[in-house]
């Protein structure tokens, strides 16, 4: 009787109203994904308008719907319910070789067609001499006094970049007046391949704990290197691109595989899905040629990517706005990680804490939100104007994204330094280090990682910018890529925001800015996947 | 030990690279320390023993007073521990021998402390070359994040010293008690050790260059009963070589290990300072009795 009528009592308690909370939740739920679907539904549009999926044959998609599809996911959905690190893994190859492919396939255009092979290589000797001076310096640092020193590097560098007028000429010159000048591809397989083998060698002499080991895998990947390229002699296609291609992309890629089949065990099984998803697209593609099968008419294709303007939107390409925006980042990272990086470390290690600071503070976090066309408006004024530079070159362009994206480095920066742990400074001190050699070997070294990152994103936001490139004066129509700092330039965005106002026409709205989007969104994408990799690592390894 | 000696040749050069004449007294202590003349030692010093000397301290965290009129002599190569309720002000006494208190903006120290005859708080001594003669082991185990060796080998490589780093990392992890746990992966990080592990690659770090001083600031709070007791045997020995100055928050780690023990209360006033065996056995102050017995605190 007793427990009938605990539970009476229990049954009596009833229940209280949640109708508030839970509406309040589904708020916040459509809050959250408004943003986000709005954007997807964009971008599945424009996609649709740049890819034109539905033109394809059906027997196009039933080839590769056998070879890629349907095994792609039967692997990946096995991989998931057994071994999610495994599916990490075979993941993180395919898109290491995705992005790899783009950044190398950025670099053949600068070799190509911006700096010969040769012209890079002789200042890259021409550095690297001045170089291996320095660093034999260092090894009698105590026997040279600091100020000497600094005297010596600064010298070294100009004589061995410049030379003295009439008496010398720099070591740049001296190595492209060498009568024997090897071709061009031979140069990119041997130097840009031969670092890339160098590192893969190190990287399984490491992982093998054994010294010939690491030689084979460099020698290999060396070997691998000329070969592609010694096959583009053969197919037509451009041996010196394709010396960049297999040394930029396929050999690291092909090298982190490996390391990860021989040391991470319990995971290589992932590396199947990698297989996978090349393996069926490569047969897939030759099925469909086979066959005959027409793929989608799509307008990112081969020519898009490698013709520039033309009056109709069929023939019209982005190439030189491509090598532009490629230029553009160089100079823009060049300038802006130093000065962002250096005023990071000043704020956070030596700034006192004063009024002065805190204004400083301020203003750099206002800085961050001015409208991207008064920092051009700021460019046009301060190069333009005052300076007297000519209008829209890969230098203004530069200094003046440069600026924008200044901000955003230091104060990403900043965090990344102020999230390295007090206890670390104060061990380095208490072992009577100085403030620069606590900065140079505990602070820097830790926080790097995430300045990196802020810094990879910061870049992606300028590379996104029109409005600066406008007002500085780039051009909007640019046939020919840009080869020097002093030449003018076209940027992606740019050429995007040409097409849709001066070519304004039916036809250019729905083939080329479409096609333009695809590749810049493309462009972006990836970097910011190398960005948040390198945090997800970093992270969690400390 | 080959690198001993340089140590001393860095840190002289180091304390009278101003010339100044008030320095002389202190290279001849430099040579002290390395037992080459002891005995022109008493004619210098007051107290051959006494290698730290605070005389009327007060410590200013902005308006707030966090010691009050401070004096003691530490003894050379003895333990001392301080001992007192939280927020007495015992660390902040361990942070002005090595002047970490320089790094805190609001912090103000005034009054003497002096080592071995030489006031830490003149204008002419820098901070930097006085924390490279005092080691100092932080409450919390913070090893950098790079490999055991590397992390033994720091204060070596930016104090300039040279020397067989090799054989100098074998002997300080040897005297740290860490060797054997450690010898066949000196490469890996430090951050992989256990928290005791940690706590004994901080030790290990600290006398690989070889201080005059070693500062402890709790170094054992933050760890197990066993690594605790691995650290108190450690501490013991490394009394041999070098002068200990350990704050504890446990009373009875005070009474095992230390020669000497200062018992600090609420408000920053040393109360008491003696023997340890007088301290535990019979405090002259009543309030340090209390204390001890566990009325308080």
């Amino acid at each position: 009787m007793a427990t009938q009528s605990d539970t009476d009592q229990i049954q009596g308690f009833g229940q209280v109203s949640r109708t508030t909370g839970v509406i309040f939740r589904y708020l916040l739920m459509g809050a959250t994904m408004f943003g986000i679907v709005t954007l997807a539904i964009l971008l599945v549009y424009v996609a649709n308008d740049a890819i034109q999926p539905l033109t394809a044959d059906a027997g196009w998609y039933l080839v590769f719907f056998v070879t890629f599809v349907a095994p792609t996911t039967l692997v990946g959905a096995y991989l998931y319910r057994t071994n999610v690190d495994a599916l990490k893994l075979g993941l993180l190859v395919v898109g290491m070789l995705a992005v790899t492919l783009m950044f190398s396939g950025g670099v053949a255009i600068v070799f190509v067609d911006i700096v010969p092979p040769l012209v890079s290589l002789s200042y890259a000797i021409g550095l690297l001499v001045p170089f291996a001076a320095v660093v034999l310096m260092t090894k009698y640092e105590d026997a040279i006094p600091f100020t000497a020193r600094v005297a010596a590097t600064g010298a070294i560098f100009f004589l061995s970049l410049f030379g003295i007028p009439g008496y010398y000429h720099s070591i740049p010159e001296m190595v492209q007046k060498i009568p024997v000048v090897p071709t061009e591809w031979v140069i990119i397989t041997l130097v840009f391949g031969g670092v890339v083998a160098v590192v893969v060698g190190q990287y399984f002499a490491r992982i093998r704990e054994n010294t010939r080991a690491g030689v084979v895998a460099g020698v290999a990947a060396l070997a691998a290197t000329g070969a592609a390229a010694v096959s583009g002699m053969f197919t037509g296609v451009n041996p010196t691109a394709l010396a960049v291609v297999a040394a930029g992309a396929f050999v690291p890629t092909a090298a982190y595989a490996g390391g990860a089949a021989l040391t991470r065990e319990e995971e290589r099984i992932g590396l199947l899905l990698a297989a996978v998803v090349i393996g069926g697209s490569l047969v897939g593609a030759g099925i469909v040629d086979v066959l005959g099968f027409a793929g989608p008419q799509s307008w990112v294709d081969w020519q898009f990517l490698t013709s520039s303007h033309s009056g109709t939107a069929e023939n019209a390409g982005l190439y030189p706005a491509i090598g532009g925006s490629i230029l553009l980042m160089v100079t823009v990272a060049a300038l802006s990680f130093p000065l962002g990086v250096g005023a990071a470390v000043y704020l956070e290690e030596y700034a006192p804490d004063n009024v002065f600071t805190r204004f400083i503070d301020v203003n750099i976090s206002n800085l961050a939100g001015v409208p991207s066309v008064v920092y051009g408006l700021l460019g046009l004024g301060v190069f333009v104007t005052y300076l007297g530079q000519p209008t829209g070159t890969v230098l203004i362009g530069g200094a003046t994204l440069a600026l924008l994206i200044l901000p955003i480095v230091i104060i990403s920066s900043r965090e990344a330094i102020r999230s390295v742990p007090q206890d670390m400074r104060q061990a380095s001190y208490g072992m009577g280090a100085t403030r620069w050699q606590t900065v140079k070997n505990v602070v820097l070294p830790e926080a790097f990682p995430g300045i990196l990152t802020g810094t990879i994103l910061a870049l992606g936001r300028a590379i996104g910018e029109t409005a600066p490139l406008i007002m500085i004066g780039a051009p909007n129509v640019l046939f020919n890529l840009p080869t020097e700092l002093s030449s003018k330039v076209s940027a992606m965005p740019l050429q995007v925001y040409a097409w849709s106002s001066l070519f304004a026409s039916e036809d250019f709205y729905t083939k080329a800015v479409p096609a333009g989007v695809v590749v810049l969104l493309a462009v972006l994408l990836a970097m910011n996947s190398v960005a948040i990799v390198l945090r997800n690592k970093f992270e969690s390894e400390s | 030990m080959s690198h001993k000696e340089n140590t001393a040749e860095v840190e002289s050069s180091n304390m009278t690279g101003t010339e100044d004449p008030t320095n002389d007294e202190m290279l001849v202590q430099t040579d002290v320390s390395d037992g080459l003349s002891a005995s022109t030692s008493v004619s210098e010093t007051t107290n051959a023993e006494t290698i730290i000397r605070a005389d009327d301290i007060n410590v200013w965290y902005g308006d707030e007073q966090a010691l009050q009129n401070i004096s003691m002599e530490i003894p050379e190569n003895s333990v001392t521990a301080m001992i007192g309720p939280s927020g007495c002000g015992k660390s902040t006494f361990l942070r002005c021998i090595n002047r970490m208190n320089d790094l805190i903006d609001v912090a103000r120290v005034e009054g003497e402390l002096t080592l071995r005859g030489k006031n830490v708080y003149d204008d002419d001594v820098d901070p930097v070359a006085l924390r490279r003669r005092v080691g100092m082991v932080f409450q919390k185990p913070n090893p950098f994040p790079k490999s055991i060796y590397e992390n033994v080998v720091y204060g070596l490589k930016i104090q300039g010293i040279e020397g067989d780093y090799d054989e100098i990392v074998e002997e300080s992890l040897k005297r740290a008690a860490l060797w054997d746990e450690v010898k066949d992966r000196l490469h890996e990080s430090g951050l992989d050790l256990s928290g005791g592990q940690q706590q004994r690659l901080c030790i290990a770090r600290a006398i690989a260059t070889d201080p005059e001083v070693l500062l402890m600031d709790e170094p054992a709070s933050a760890l197990d009963p066993v690594a605790t007791s691995q650290i108190e045997d450690l501490v013991e020995e490394l009394a041999e070589d070098y002068t200990v100055v350990i704050v504890t928050h446990n009373m009875q780690q005070a009474a095992r290990i230390s020669d000497k023990t200062a018992v600090f209360l609420t408000g920053g006033e040393l109360v008491e300072f003696d023997d340890t065996q007088k301290i535990f056995e019979n405090p002259e102050s009543q309030r340090v009795e209390d204390y001890i017995t566990g009325k308080f605190g």
